[in-house]
């Protein structure tokens, strides 16, 4: 019984060790493979992070383009899906803030974290996305949620990662990830709070 | 109310990450009596659920798109990279024809005297046959055209 996991695993370890490679061969037909699999997902993230659908998919093909530059910095030791989505990160604070810094004559706080407590304006792509009633009554909250809560929630919930992959996505403690997913929890929870009592 | 903070805190706990099976039966346990509490689990497996029911569709030709650009880019960074690699024979190139030319100019002054040469004589000799002839095969490297020019 116990033979399983261990040929998954050194399944997922040659996995990710066969991606590192292609990364560093700049192997294009690799490359191919990993956006027909990770490109969905990573537009997702994305939208989740920033809120914007064209906004979203336009940071994607920039996330590609680093991870052709930058593929040898990929060890191969850890997940490729948390490597892509810091990437994807890291790429959309620095064009948010550039973005307000273009808006606004102040100067942004040191923190980069801090942009993204700002919630997204905009029409919201989350309503279009909801596929029941109680997604519906989400999709609001979740628009204007701040986009630090959001991406911790989407991670967990959607991706499946543990907190020690979202810590490592986000660049933050594990107990800092958690108190964002509890404070995304709560503030998504209440629609369903007010809703009953209001007879919803 | 204290408690069920406690309470609530450990439910969060039980949906975000792992908790042990005696804490799991904790909760169940606590439920059983406290109907705030369990509603507040309900709502937040709830939540959980509806967060798990957003579809967002792609465009159908944003991974043909993507796999475009990235063609593009690869394109251009071994064109990149092949100037590079132009620069640094140019700059190699250009080093040895000053080196050469000095080794070879200590060379031809010894010789010049047992073969009765001026000595003055050496370094136009040396300008001409060797170093002129030397840089202008570096300056080759960079106005030969196409990818290769012999050292890619």
């Amino acid at each position: 019984m116990s033979a399983l996991p261990m040929t998954l695993n050194t399944t997922a370890e040659t996995e990710t060790a066969k991606i590192a490679r292609g990364l560093r061969e700049r192997d294009m037909e690799l490359l191919a493979d990993l956006v027909e699999r990770y490109q969905h997902r990573l537009v997702r993230y994305l939208l989740y992070l920033i809120g914007r659908r064209e906004y979203a998919e336009d940071l994607a093909q920039e996330t590609w383009v680093r991870v052709l530059q930058r593929g040898s910095q990929y060890n191969g030791r850890q997940r490729f899906d948390p490597w892509l989505f810091a990437i994807a990160r890291n790429l959309a604070i620095d064009d948010l803030r550039k973005k307000r810094k273009a808006v606004e004559t102040a100067s942004l706080p040191n923190d980069r974290d801090a942009i993204l407590l700002v919630p997204s304006s905009g029409p919201s792509p989350f309503e279009a996305a909801a596929r029941s009633q109680d997604a519906m009554r989400l999709a609001g909250r979740l628009q204007i949620l701040a986009p630090l809560y959001r991406e911790a929630l989407l991670l967990r919930f959607q991706e499946d990662m543990s907190l020690p992959e979202i810590a490592q996505v986000v660049g933050a403690p594990v107990t800092t990830v958690s108190s964002r997913i509890y404070r995304g929890l709560a503030t998504l929870r209440s629609a369903f709070e007010e809703g009953d009592s209001h007879g919803g | 109310m204290e408690g069920d903070k406690k309470f609530r805190e450990l439910i969060d706990r039980s949906f975000a990450e792992e908790i042990s099976e005696g804490e799991r039966q904790l909760i169940r346990d606590h439920i059983r009596d406290c109907d705030g509490c369990k509603r507040y689990v309900e709502l937040t497996a709830r939540t959980i659920r509806a967060l798990r029911e957003f579809a967002f569709t792609s465009e159908p030709d944003s991974n043909a798109q993507v796999r475009e650009i990235l063609v593009h880019h690869a394109g251009i960074m071994r064109q990149h990279n092949v100037q590079s690699k132009i620069w640094a024979a140019f700059a190699v190139a250009l080093s040895m024809s000053f080196v050469g030319s000095a080794l070879v100019y200590q060379m031809a002054r010894r010789l010049a005297v047992p073969m009765h040469f001026d000595t003055s004589q050496v370094q136009p000799g040396v300008l001409i046959f060797w170093l002129l002839p030397s840089l202008c095969s570096a300056l080759c490297l960079l106005a030969a055209p196409g990818e290769n020019r012999g050292i890619a």
